[in-house]
């Protein structure tokens, strides 16, 4: 009887033409997406939106500096910043990042720009003058009297000039709306090269800058994008060595690309840069499923000597394993859209769409166009006994048999112990994987990166970069010109300062209005405590605000002066350190009181709050994504093969291969992090396309060999095969990402891929096969089942050779 | 009959032959001498320049209102920044009728005494200002046919309001990019002029003839800013920095600012600089590099603005992402405007890289002005509205004569997209009055001792 995929197989073939005449129509009209495609990284949205940090953040984003690049100027031969030089240096790069196309031109601060001031009382008058002059000092006496104003200036010792005095800071402030990260990246970093010099070093950091760094990589994927595709092309040459079996698997992986990125383009979505190892993964995937078309098609054409019965005999086969595999590859995609960050929902979509598209691209046409290409002269190689085969087709049958044998017979039990044991250490070092895996700095970027290095000399000399914001939200009125609100602002820094492990550094509104008091009250520091009554605090607050704008103060109250924050810093953002400084503005936010009659203190903004916020997603999300694939996949393949058991016996294996990745970051001291989330799920989704062709053709030998034992060995030598092959590829599609991105993001992953497609395939050839044989569950021998990879014999013609005998 | 002569494109063509020599105002006969005998400019210019019907041949007639829907046939006719306004911002602009009586665009004193002295003024040596004998200067504009941008500048910054004081009640809303008001303030800004007085016996103020001015800022509300003043005090000789003194009534202390740090708003929220005020609030040879670099016909405010229908004079707003960022507007088309720049060669540290003021060729009063960073991206804009005060049965006088002077202002910096625009008003809180030639100003606002008084 003929089934729906014979059907759907004799019509695709026989319409060949039309049916790749149709595909090219398609590709015409993702292909006018293609020009809408856009590369961007929206910094906010690798944020998960739901997060009470990430919502502080969202409502008071000016908090914790986000568009603020930092310079430092630092002297590296032991002098101090007070040389003509370097005051030379500090000038010049304040005055030419105001030249930087975005920049706020009222929120540049170094010692060189009038808002840094020092304030002296004469008898006529208060002066507050700007620490440098209009031009930079060169006379020893005038370098000494910089460093007497910046002596006298509480804000400049602090934060614009470290406490040794051979550091400076230059703070410049991007308007959000006209910044572009590109542009401000390329002449900072020519700011760098013209003023470092053998006494200098220019260190920059900051948001801008971090995305500058990912802008500046992320035009390494051009390349690694060129490596990539050679290396697996040269890979298909090498095997296939026949124009329809190179050239197959390219065209189709090129329509599929063009599908995927002509969908988002169609849908307006910005492509994240620092996920373009998944659309390289796709396309090696694409690969792999044509590779495995081809194969089973290559059997069928040595065996039947018919170009178009093989091609509609191995649709027909292929099309419900290939589109299983897919269903598992673009669940694991789209189940990555399960965590609430946006960047990861519009990937777990675009890559979701484009993992669907394999069905229509490597299975329906990869059949297709080999029975329109001409047929191999190199059959006898590529599917043939050992006898006829190459000299790699060889080697891989005597590896594979060898595994046979691991999986089958005596040796079967062993080899479960085995498992077993290694199950049970991999549970065990699970359980000690720890959530974030932070560096000083940000983890995009690797550690020894130009940007970490500069966050962790900013931060060795200066309180630092990496702050936590504890935001006071304003309910009613001004709240900084109101006392409640200076005095639980110093309540809350005082009760921070004496925990255990106090901040470095705090800094907030109250510690600037008791200066303006103590000046314009004459000078005397008696006058520095604030009366605490409204009228005080609002006169200091006017005092403060004289002749300048709110600008100038928009690190600890917004423009409107509605909304303060509490700026904390820390010596650094590991793990342990960020817990005990949430654990302490817990504390002490509940002693100041979290509601006031005019504003609430709410936790938490600032990078420190956003790297929390993240891993806190990533520590429950796991778990949401790993439930919902097992759920997902366990009903489809159960449908699939009409069998709860077929189900277990490929999860089993990918949940193991899950926990031997947690494991093996375990041992190599790497932590669960927001570039490990996606692997979790592709690593799944995709690892288990390998046991679904093996389970399918095992299947199928079963039924000619009836022997469990047999049945394995032939898999093992045919789809096995396939599965070394196309693990290899996989592997080169991945391997260019770790070795040439100077991305940490992007390396991370590309290892992690590796590492789990590489215990998958070893599970898939191992474990499948093993479990297989010990339980011999009965959809094994079952006549029916969607997956059958069997040839209805009233289908297929007389063969034109004797079979393979596999 | 239509003379070819004076098609529609005549106009273009006569000001770009006058762009090379930067010849005086007017076209068809010169302004001045026209203004002088008649006071009527309808002679000066052909009939496209003082018609928008003409000029836009019928696409734009007298009482139509610009928007984004017809704001590309004036294009050319806006500043940068109105014209940003209007297309994207939702900007309305009301189009009234070009004022040929040369009367309705001066106070009459000021107006008699350019005429009076016209020619009698100088730039001396160092620069400044002063008559044909070196003394200070004595009124008006002193340079009414403007044949360069220094004497442009000099027009707009020897007397600013054009009385001989002034007090303005102001009130002011400082508008975010949300389109929200973040702030709002009363304040009184309080001018007199010591030199270059007009129509009283004295162009000077005796024993202050080295000054050319004082001025103060009283702000009145909110409470939590009531009190809060500042005294500028400034030399005759335009290369000296004004004094500047301040007050906060808690701290009950008369306290002395520097001066040279002339690119920060006086008080949190606003986006106007001392440097911005009047187009001319820094001496004027503080700054250099002057260019009188075109002379062309614009819309610009200088009539019809004044709102008696409400009873403290503030126009209804419209506009931006609330519809409150922009004040009710109208313009009309002034036939020749000079396009001058200048750089503040005098600040080193300046965040501006040159100014560009807009001044009307008729009464040599600035339209508009627009700042620039270094790069030379806009920057800000101040952009003021002019009116004489009178409109159906209301009328307001300084003197005998019916009141002429500035009704509101937009300072909007575009690259943060924030504004602030404030109007004149009847009163502000604290009961302080609009007023000009008000005797005992300077008493009463204009000393050390007085903005502490005023504060207490």
């Amino acid at each position: 009887m003929e089934t729906i995929r014979h059907k759907v197989a004799r019509m695709a073939v026989r319409n060949g033409w039309r049916t790749i005449g149709v595909a090219l129509l398609i590709s015409l009209v993702f292909g006018y997406g293609l020009f809408r495609v856009e590369a961007r990284t929206i910094f906010s949205d690798l944020f998960p939106r739901t997060h009470p940090f990430v919502q502080a953040y969202i409502d008071h984003p000016n908090f914790g500096n986000p568009l603020t690049v930092t310079i430092m100027v630092k002297r590296t031969d032991g002098q101090d910043i007070y040389s003509a030089e370097t005051m030379a240096k500090i000038n010049a790069i304040s005055r030419d990042i105001d030249l930087v196309p975005g920049v706020d031109h009222d929120q540049i601060v170094s010692i060189a720009t009038a808002k840094a001031r020092y304030t002296t009382l004469t008898a006529d008058g208060i002066y507050s003058n700007p620490i440098m002059d209009d031009t930079p000092p060169t006379t020893p006496k005038e370098l000494a009297e910089i460093r007497r104003r910046v002596g006298e200036s509480p804000f400049a010792r602090t934060f614009l000039v470290s406490a040794d005095g051979t550091a400076a800071l230059i703070n410049a402030t991007f308007i959000e709306r006209l910044v572009d990260y590109g542009t401000v990246f390329d002449q900072v970093q020519a700011l760098v090269k013209k003023h470092s010099d053998a006494q200098h070093e220019i260190h920059v950091a900051g948001w801008p800058t971090l995305t500058g760094w990912v802008y500046h990589f992320g035009g390494d994927t051009v390349k690694i994008f060129a490596v990539t595709l050679g290396l697996m092309f040269l890979c298909l040459l090498l095997v296939m060595r026949n124009t329809a079996g190179v050239l197959t698997p390219v065209i189709v992986s090129t329509i599929s690309a063009i599908w995927g990125f002509g969908f988002v383009g169609w849908i307006g979505h910005p492509v994240e840069p620092l996920l373009m190892v998944v659309p390289l993964l796709l396309i090696a995937r694409s690969f792999s499923h044509s590779v495995q078309a081809a194969e089973r098609y290559y059997e069928l054409l040595r065996e039947y000597g018919d170009k178009r019965k093989a091609a509609e005999l191995s649709l027909a086969v292929m099309v419900a394993p290939g589109t299983l595999g897919i269903f598992t590859d673009a669940c694991g995609l789209l189940l990555v859209g399960l965590a609430p960050i946006p960047a990861m929902e519009r990937f777990a979509l675009f890559t979701g769409f484009w993992a669907l598209m394999l069905v229509p691209t490597s299975v329906i046409l990869t059949p297709v166009l080999l029975s329109l290409l001409p047929a191999p002269k190199n059959l006898d190689k590529l599917v043939g006994s050992s006898k006829d085969a190459g000299i790699v087709h060889r080697l891989l049958e005597v590896v594979l048999g060898n595994l046979g044998r691991l999986s089958t017979g005596r040796l079967a039990k062993l080899s479960a112990i085995g498992f077993a044991v290694v199950a049970v250490l991999a549970l065990g070092l699970m359980t000690k994987i720890q959530v974030g895996n932070p560096v000083e700095g940000s983890n995009l970027l690797r550690e020894d990166s130009a940007f970490n290095t500069a966050v962790r000399d900013i931060n060795a000399h200066f309180p630092g970069v990496m702050s936590l914001e504890v935001i006071f939200e304003g309910k009613e009125g001004r709240i900084v010109r109101q006392a409640d609100t200076l005095i639980a602002m110093r309540a809350l820094q005082r009760c921070l300062e004496r925990q255990p492990h106090p901040p470095t550094a705090t800094l907030s509104f109250a510690d600037y209005a008791p200066e303006a008091n103590r000046l314009f009250n004459g000078g005397n520091p008696k006058w520095m405590p604030l009366d605490r009554d409204d009228a005080a605090v609002s006169a200091a607050a006017n005092a403060l605000m004289m002749g300048t704008s709110p600008k100038a103060f928009l690190h600890v109250a917004d423009f409107e002066q509605k909304n303060a924050t509490v700026s904390l810093w820390y010596p650094n953002n590991k793990q342990a350190t960020v817990d005990a400084a949430l654990a302490d503005a817990r504390q002490c936010i509940a002693a100041v009181g979290p509601e006031h009659d005019t504003f609430r203190i709410r936790l938490a903004s600032g990078s420190i709050a956003l790297q929390q916020s993240i891993n806190d997603t990533v520590d429950t999300y796991q778990w949401y994504i790993l439930a919902g694939l097992n759920l997902i996949i366990g009903i489809g393949c159960s449908i699939a093969y009409r069998s709860v058991a077929a189900a277990l016996v490929l999860l089993v294996p990918v949940n193991l291969a899950n926990a031997l990745l947690t494991a093996y970051m375990v041992l190599m001291g790497m932590g669960l992090d927001v570039n490990s989330l996606p692997i979790l799920a592709i690593g799944i989704g995709v690892g288990i396309d390998y046991g679904i062709y093996m389970v399918s053709r095992i299947c199928e030998e079963y039924r000619d060999a009836k022997h469990m034992g047999d049945a394995i060995t032939a898999a093992l030598l045919t789809c096995g095969k396939a599965i070394l092959f196309t693990a290899l590829l996989m592997t080169i599609g991945i391997l260019p990402w770790y070795v040439l991105s100077e991305l940490k993001f992007l390396s991370d992953m590309g290892l992690l891929l590796i590492v789990v497609m590489t215990i998958n395939m070893i599970l898939a050839l191992l474990l499948v096969p093993l479990l297989l044989y010990l339980f011999r569950p009965r959809f094994v021998s079952a006549e029916h089942h969607a997956l059958s990879e069997s040839l209805d014999d009233s289908l297929v013609p007389r063969p034109a050779t004797a079979p393979s005998g596999l | 009959m239509h003379i070819r002569k004076y098609d529609f494109d005549f106009a273009r063509r006569a000001f770009l032959g006058k762009a090379g020599a930067l010849a005086g105002a007017g076209i068809l006969t010169p302004l001045w001498p026209l203004i002088a005998r008649a006071g009527d400019i309808t002679k000066a210019y052909p009939e496209e320049l003082l018609s928008i019907e003409a000029y836009t041949k019928g696409k734009i007639k007298t009482g139509d209102v610009i928007t984004a829907d017809n704001v590309e046939t004036v294009k050319d006719l806006l500043t940068p920044i109105a014209y940003k306004e209007v297309k994207e911002m939702g900007r309305r602009i009301r189009i009234v009728p070009t004022t040929t009586d040369i009367t309705r665009l001066f106070p009459a004193d000021y107006l008699e005494a350019t005429l009076r002295n016209n020619g009698k003024a100088k730039l001396d040596a160092d620069g400044n200002v002063v008559t044909a004998d070196g003394q200070p200067w004595i009124g008006g504009n002193p340079f009414p046919n403007a044949q360069t941008g220094i004497e442009a500048f000099a027009n707009i910054t020897m007397s600013w309001g054009r009385h001989n004081n002034a007090l303005y009640a102001i009130r002011d809303w400082d508008i975010g990019p949300d389109g929200e008001i973040g702030y709002q303030y009363d304040f009184a800004w309080v001018e007199e002029n010591t030199i270059g007085r007009v129509g009283v016996e004295s162009p000077y103020l005796a024993g202050h003839e080295d000054k050319l001015r004082y001025q103060t800022v009283l702000f009145t509300g909110p409470n939590d800013v009531k009190g809060t003043a500042y005294l500028s005090t400034w030399y005759a000789d335009q290369r000296k920095f004004p004094d500047l003194v301040g007050y906060i009534p808690a701290f009950k202390r008369v306290r002395k600012f520097p001066t040279n740090q002339r690119f920060e708003p006086l008080v949190a929220g606003i986006t106007v600089y001392l440097s911005d005020a009047w187009a001319a609030g820094d001496p004027m040879l503080t700054w250099g590099n002057f260019k009188l670099i075109e002379r062309r016909p614009m819309l610009a405010a200088v009539s019809d603005n004044w709102h008696p229908e409400h009873p403290n004079w503030e126009p209804p707003v419209h506009g931006g992402p609330a519809g409150k960022t922009f004040s009710e507007t109208a313009m009309e088309l002034c036939p020749e405007v000079l396009i001058v720049e200048a750089e503040p060669v005098g600040y080193p540290r300046a965040p501006v890289g040159k100014k560009r003021v807009f001044i009307d060729a008729r009464n040599m009063i600035y339209i508009g002005c627009h700042t620039y960073d270094r790069r030379g991206e806009l920057f800000k804009s101040f952009e003021p509205a002019y009116s004489l005060y009178e409109k159906g049965p209301h009328r307001d006088m300084t003197g005998k004569h019916t009141t002429w002077t500035w009704t509101g202002v937009h300072s909007h910096d575009v690259q943060t997209n924030r504004m602030s625009r404030f109007n004149q008003v009847k009163s502000i809180v604290g009961g302080i009055a609009s007023g000009r030639n008000i005797d005992g100003l300077y008493e009463k606002y204009m000393t050390a001792q007085a903005i502490r008084r005023l504060g207490a």
